[in-house]
C-alpha cells in the first residue's frame, strides 16, 4: 500500500473511533427513554431511577396546588394506568385537566418527580388543526 | 375563484412538464428553437404561480372563507398584513409560496444567464420545473389551498394562530424560504453542469452569487426564528435544538462550508468533486427539512401533523435526487479530478478543508441527533430521546474550533504559509486572546467554556481588524491616499475578501451573545400585591393585575416596578393574551428590557385574578443583543461581498482627490445611520395612560429629546429616551407637583428647555426655533471645511508622490502577499 493510503486509512480510523467513543460516552447520559404512563407503571420497578420523559394526560380535576406557592401534585393517565406527579414550578398556559403533557424527570417510589421546566404541554394543533380521528391527510 | 386558482396550479404543472420535456429534447438534439420555447414555459410557470399567488391573497383580503385554507388561518378581525402572512401560515399555502418563489428565482436565473451559459440553461430549466412539479403535484393531489368546503360555507374564519400574529413571524418563514429556494439555483446549475459535461469552472461562477443570496437568506430566517422564539414564546432563550429549527440549520451548514471550498476550487482546480457534492446535499437537505418537519417523522413541538402520504411523496422524490445526482457525479468522476494537489497543511486550502469537514460534520451530527429518537423507535424499538444538553455538549466545542479557524484561515496563504510568517502574524491576536482571557479570569468569570469563547472572539476580532490595517498600508503605498480612503479602496477592490471579513465580525459578535447564556440566570417568583423578589441586581415588585380588552383579545398583564440595586428603573408589563376563538391557547407577551450588556426578561408565568397574584419567570440574558446586532454586521459583509463590480468602482479611482470625496460622500451617508442608531424604536414599549390632567397635558407639551425623532411629544413617541422621560414624568406627578412645578425641575434638569415639543412662548424660548437651522448650518460648515482641506492636502500629496519614489514601510513579503491576492481575486 502506498504510505498516503496508509495514512489517510489511519487517520480516518482513528478519527472514527474518537467519535464513537465520544458519541457511545455522552449519548449514554444525554438520552432519556420516551414512554408511555401505561408503558412504565406495567412494570414500575423496573424504570425507577432512568431519565424518563414521560407522555400522559392529566387526569381531570387531579390537580392541587399548595397556597401561595409553585408546588403542583397531579395525576397523569394513560390507557387507565395512573400515577401520581409531583412538580415544583410554572407550568404552561395549557395545563389542565385531560392535558396532553410530557413530563420530564424520574419514577421513584412516591410517583414520579418532574425536573425543573420539565412539564411540557403537547399540543399538536399548535400550528396546524388537528384532523378529526379518521379523517385521511390532512 | 377557488376553482380558477385549482385550474392555475394545475396549469402550472402541465406547463412545467412541458418546459422539462422541452428543454431536455431541445438540449440533446441541439434545438435552438425546443430549448427557446422550454424557457418560455419556465416564463409562464412564474407568471401563473403569481397568478394563484394573486388568487389566494385576494382570497384572505376579501375573506373568502369559502376556501378551506383560508378559513382555516385567518379571520376578519385579523390586521392586514397579517392576512397577507397568512399565506404562508399553514402548509399548503407555505408549499405554493415556495413554488411561487422558485419559479421567480428560476426566472430571474435564467434570464441573467441564458446568454452567459447558454449550453447549462436547458438542464438548469429542466431541474428547476422538475422540483416545482414535484410541490405543484403535491398540491394539486393531497395539500391543495383552493380545496373549498363542499357543504355551506362558514361566515368567518378560524384565524391564524396567535403565536404566529408577530412581526417576526411574519417575515421569518419566507425569509427561511427564500434561503431554501435559492439553494436550488446553484443545485440546477450543478445538475445542468454534470449533465452537459462542461465541468470547468463557469457553473461555479454563476451559481456562486445565488449561494450566497441563499446563505444570507438562511441566515436572516434562522436569526429571525431565534428573535421569535425569545419574544414570543416566552421560555428566555432562543434556540432549543428543536427539529424545525434543525430543519432550516442544517443547509445553512453546508451552504457556509461550499461559500469556503468553492474558493479553493477558484484558486486552485482542487475540490471539484467536494464541491458539487456540497451543491446536492445542500439542495437535499432543505428538501429533506422540509420533508422533517412536514410529515412528522420527527416528533416536535411545531412539527405539523403526521401525514404518512406526504412522507411517502417525500421519499421517492428524496431518493430520487440521490440517485441522479450522485449517478452523474461518478460517472462524470473522470472529468473532476483535481488540477492541484495540497501542498501543505499550514496553507489555506487546509485550512478551508478543515472547516468544511467540521461544517459537514455539524450537519451530519445535528441530523443524526434530531433523528436519533426516530431511528433509535425504528431499530430498537424503544424511543429514546436527547435533548438541547447533548448537543450542547457537542456543539459547543465544534462551535469554539470553528471561531478559531475563523481567526487563522486568514492569515495563511495559498499553497504554504512559512512558520515564521504565521507567527509573526499571529503576535498581536494571540497577545489579545490571552489578555482577554487574564481579564476574564481576573472578573472571577468562571463559565469556562465562555471564557474561552471571549478569548477567542478578542482572537478573531483582532485579526480581522489586522487584515484591514496592513491592506489599507498596502494599499495606501501603492496609490497615495490618504488612510481612509485606501481602506474603501480595498474593500472595494476586493469585495469578497473584505465583505467575508466583515460577515466574520458578525459572527464573532454573535458567538460573543452565545457566550453570555453560559451567565444566564432564571428565577420563578410568586408574588402577592406590592411583594418583591430579586434576581440578580434586578428587584421586581408587583403592583397590580389588570384584566383588559378589545375586539381581538383579552389581555391580562401583571404591572411590576423594576429596580436596580435599589434604584428604580421603570414599570414593565407583562401579559397573557387570549385571542378569541383561541382561548385555550393563550399567548405569552414578554416585557423585555433590552440594553447592550443584558436583557431583563420578565413573564408572566401565572396569575390569580381573585387574590391578585401572580407567578413572574424573570430571566437575565447577558449579551444575548450582540446576536442581533451582530446579524446585521454580517448582512453589511455579505451585502458588500454581493455588489456589482460598478457599484463600488468610483472609490477604486486611483486620483486622490476623487477618492477625498468618496470617502466624504461615504461619510456624509453615515450620518444619518449614526443619527438613527440613537433613536430605537421599541416595539415592547406601551404608553401607560396617563393618571391626571396635569400629566396629560405635560405629555402633549414635552418632546423626546434623542434628539432625531422630530422631537415628538411624549404621547407619541416610542423610543426608549422617551419612555425615561415619561417616567420621570410620572414620578413627579406622583410627587403631586403641579405644572409649573414640574417644569421648573425638567428645566433645571435638563439645564433648558430642549425638552418642550414647543418651547415656551417666552423670550428665550423663541430662539429655541433657530436651533436645528443652526446646528445644520454648522455641520454643513464642517463637512465643507474637511473638504476644503483634503483637496488642498491631496492636491499636495499627489505632487509629493509624483515627485518622489515611494516610500513603503509595510514588510515586502507580506506586500507581495497582498498585491498577489488583490490581484487575483476578483
Amino acid at each position: 500500500m502506498p504510505p498516503k493510503t496508509i495514512k489517510i486509512s489511519l487517520t480516518v480510523v482513528i478519527l472514527g473511533l474518537a467519535f464513537a467513543g465520544l458519541m457511545y460516552s455522552t449519548l449514554s447520559e444525554g438520552t432519556e427513554y420516551y414512554k408511555h404512563v401505561d408503558e412504565v407503571m406495567a412494570n414500575p420497578g423496573a424504570w425507577q431511577g432512568k431519565r424518563l420523559q414521560l407522555h400522559g394526560f392529566v387526569v381531570d380535576h387531579s390537580i392541587l396546588r399548595k397556597p401561595d406557592s409553585l408546588d403542583y401534585r397531579f395525576q397523569v393517565q394513560s390507557n387507565g394506568k395512573v400515577v401520581p406527579v409531583r412538580y415544583s414550578g410554572v407550568v404552561p398556559d395549557t395545563f389542565k385537566g385531560g392535558a396532553e403533557v410530557v413530563l420530564k424527570g424520574r419514577l421513584d417510589g412516591n410517583g414520579f418527580a418532574v425536573e425543573p421546566n420539565g412539564v411540557m404541554a403537547k399540543c399538536p394543533s399548535k400550528y396546524e388543526a388537528k384532523a378529526p380521528a379518521g379523517a385521511a391527510g390532512s | 375563484m377557488a376553482s380558477l386558482g385549482s385550474l392555475v396550479l394545475l396549469a402550472a404543472f402541465v406547463v412545467a412538464s412541458y418546459a422539462v420535456a422541452a428543454s431536455v429534447v431541445g438540449a440533446r438534439r441541439r434545438s435552438r428553437r425546443l430549448v427557446e420555447s422550454g424557457i418560455g414555459a419556465f416564463y409562464f410557470v412564474a407568471a401563473l404561480m403569481a397568478v394563484a399567488s394573486g388568487i389566494i391573497v385576494h382570497a384572505f383580503v376579501t375573506g373568502n372563507y369559502a376556501i378551506k385554507y383560508v378559513q382555516r388561518y385567518s379571520d376578519s378581525a385579523q390586521p392586514l398584513a397579517y392576512k397577507l402572512a397568512s399565506y404562508w401560515g399553514g402548509l399548503d399555502g407555505s408549499i405554493m409560496f415556495w413554488v411561487f418563489l422558485l419559479s421567480a428565482f428560476g426566472a430571474v436565473a435564467v434570464s441573467m444567464n441564458r446568454e452567459r451559459h447558454r449550453e447549462l440553461i436547458p438542464w438548469v430549466v429542466a431541474v428547476i420545473s422538475v422540483t416545482e412539479m414535484f410541490f405543484l403535484f403535491i398540491m394539486v393531489i393531497h395539500n391543495n389551498p383552493f380545496d373549498t368546503y363542499l357543504t355551506a360555507a362558514p361566515a368567518e374564519g378560524r384565524g391564524l394562530n396567535p403565536i404566529l400574529q408577530n412581526f417576526y413571524m411574519a417575515i421569518h418563514p419566507p425569509s427561511l424560504y427564500t434561503g431554501f429556494v435559492a439553494m436550488t439555483i446553484p443545485f440546477a446549475f450543478g445538475i445542468a453542469a454534470l449533465a452537459t459535461g462542461h465541468v470547468d469552472d463557469a457553473w461555479l461562477r454563476a451559481v456562486r452569487r445565488w449561494t450566497m443570496i441563499g446563505w444570507l437568506f438562511l441566515t436572516f430566517g434562522l436569526t429571525l426564528g431565534m428573535l421569535w422564539a425569545y419574544e414570543e414564546l416566552g421560555w428566555g432563550g432562543f434556540w432549543v435544538w428543536d427539529p424545525v429549527e434543525n430543519a432550516g440549520l442544517l443547509p445553512w451548514f453546508t451552504a457556509t462550508a461550499f461559500l469556503h471550498s468553492v474558493m479553493v476550487q477558484e484558486r486552485r482546480g482542487m475540490l471539484r468533486v467536494w464541491n458539487v457534492t456540497l451543491v446536492i446535499v445542500t439542495f437535499f437537505l432543505t428538501i429533506f427539512g422540509t420533508f422533517m418537519t412536514r410529515s412528522g417523522v420527527v416528533q416536535s413541538v411545531h412539527a405539523f401533523g403526521e401525514d404518512r402520504e406526504l412522507a411517502m411523496m417525500f421519499t421517492v422524490f428524496m431518493v430520487a435526487i440521490l440517485v441522479v445526482s450522485f449517478g452523474l457525479v461518478i460517472y462524470r468522476l473522470p472529468l473532476l479530478r483535481a488540477r492541484h494537489e495540497l501542498d501543505s497543511w499550514v496553507s489555506r486550502e487546509a485550512a478551508f478543508l478543515a472547516n468544511n469537514w467540521i461544517l459537514l460534520f455539524s450537519a451530519f451530527f445535528v441530523l443524526f441527533a434530531t433523528m436519533f429518537p426516530t431511528l433509535s423507535e425504528a431499530i430498537a424499538g424503544q424511543r429514546l430521546t436527547v435533548g438541547a444538553p447533548f448537543f450542547n455538549k457537542w456543539m459547543l466545542p465544534i462551535g469554539l474550533i470553528l471561531l478559531v479557524l475563523t481567526g487563522i484561515a486568514p492569515l495563511l496563504a495559498w499553497r504554504k504559509s512559512t512558520l515564521t510568517n504565521l507567527f509573526q502574524q499571529l503576535t498581536w491576536p494571540a497577545a489579545a486572546a490571552i489578555v482577554t482571557a487574564g481579564g476574564v479570569a481576573a472578573l472571577g468569570i468562571r463559565v469556562w467554556a465562555s471564557g474561552i469563547c471571549f478569548a477567542l472572539c478578542a482572537f478573531v476580532a483582532v485579526t480581522i481588524v489586522q487584515e484591514f490595517i496592513r491592506g489599507a498600508q498596502v494599499r495606501r503605498g501603492a496609490t497615495g491616499t490618504d488612510i481612509l480612503t485606501a481602506l474603501i479602496g480595498l474593500v472595494a477592490r476586493s469585495r469578497r475578501r473584505y465583505g467575508g471579513y466583515i460577515v466574520h465580525a458578525g459572527i464573532v459578535l454573535m458567538f460573543l451573545g452565545f457566550a453570555g447564556q453560559g451567565f444566564k440566570q432564571d428565577q420563578q417568583m410568586l408574588l402577592k400585591l406590592g411583594q418583591q423578589g430579586t434576581v440578580g441586581r434586578f428587584t421586581i415588585r408587583h403592583d397590580a393585575l389588570t384584566v383588559t380588552s378589545d375586539e381581538q383579545k383579552q389581555m391580562v398583564t401583571g404591572q411590576v416596578t423594576v429596580s436596580e440595586n435599589g434604584k428604580q428603573l421603570g414599570e414593565m408589563t407583562p401579559a397573557k393574551w387570549f385571542y378569541s376563538k383561541h382561548e385555550s391557547e393563550p399567548t405569552t407577551e414578554v416585557a423585555i428590557r433590552r440594553a447592550p450588556g443584558e436583557d431583563l426578561y420578565i413573564v408572566l408565568a401565572g396569575y390569580d385574578v381573585q387574590s391578585q397574584s401572580a407567578t413572574y419567570a424573570v430571566t437575565i440574558n447577558p449579551l444575548i443583543n450582540w446576536i442581533w446586532f451582530g446579524f446585521g454586521v454580517l448582512a453589511l459583509g455579505t451585502g458588500i461581498a454581493l455588489l456589482p463590480e460598478r457599484a463600488l468602482a468610483f472609490a477604486v479611482a486611483r486620483l486622490p482627490a476623487e477618492a477625498a470625496t468618496t470617502t466624504l460622500v461615504l461619510l456624509l451617508l453615515l450620518m444619518p445611520a449614526v443619527a438613527h442608531a440613537q433613536h430605537t424604536m421599541d416595539a415592547s414599549i406601551l404608553i401607560t395612560p396617563p393618571k391626571n390632567d396635569v400629566e396629560k397635558g405635560l405629555r402633549d407639551e414635552m418632546g423626546c429629546t434623542c434628539g432625531t425623532c422630530a422631537h415628538e411629544p411624549l404621547t407619541k413617541c416610542t423610543c426608549g429616551v422617551a419612555q425615561r422621560m415619561r417616567e420621570e414624568l410620572r414620578q413627579q406627578v406622583d410627587q403631586g407637583k403641579s405644572r409649573e412645578q414640574i417644569l421648573a425641575h425638567f428645566t433645571e434638569v435638563y439645564g433648558g428647555q430642549q425638552y418642550l415639543s414647543q418651547p415656551l412662548d417666552s423670550g428665550v424660548g423663541r430662539l429655541a426655533w433657530l436651533f436645528p437651522y443652526a446646528l445644520g448650518a454648522s455641520g454643513a460648515f464642517v463637512v465643507g471645511l474637511v473638504a476644503l482641506r483634503w483637496s488642498r492636502k491631496d492636491a499636495a500629496d499627489a505632487r509629493e508622490s509624483a515627485a518622489e519614489p515611494q516610500k513603503d514601510e509595510a514588510d515586502p513579503a507580506l506586500k507581495a502577499r497582498l498585491d498577489d491576492e488583490l490581484r487575483d481575486l476578483d
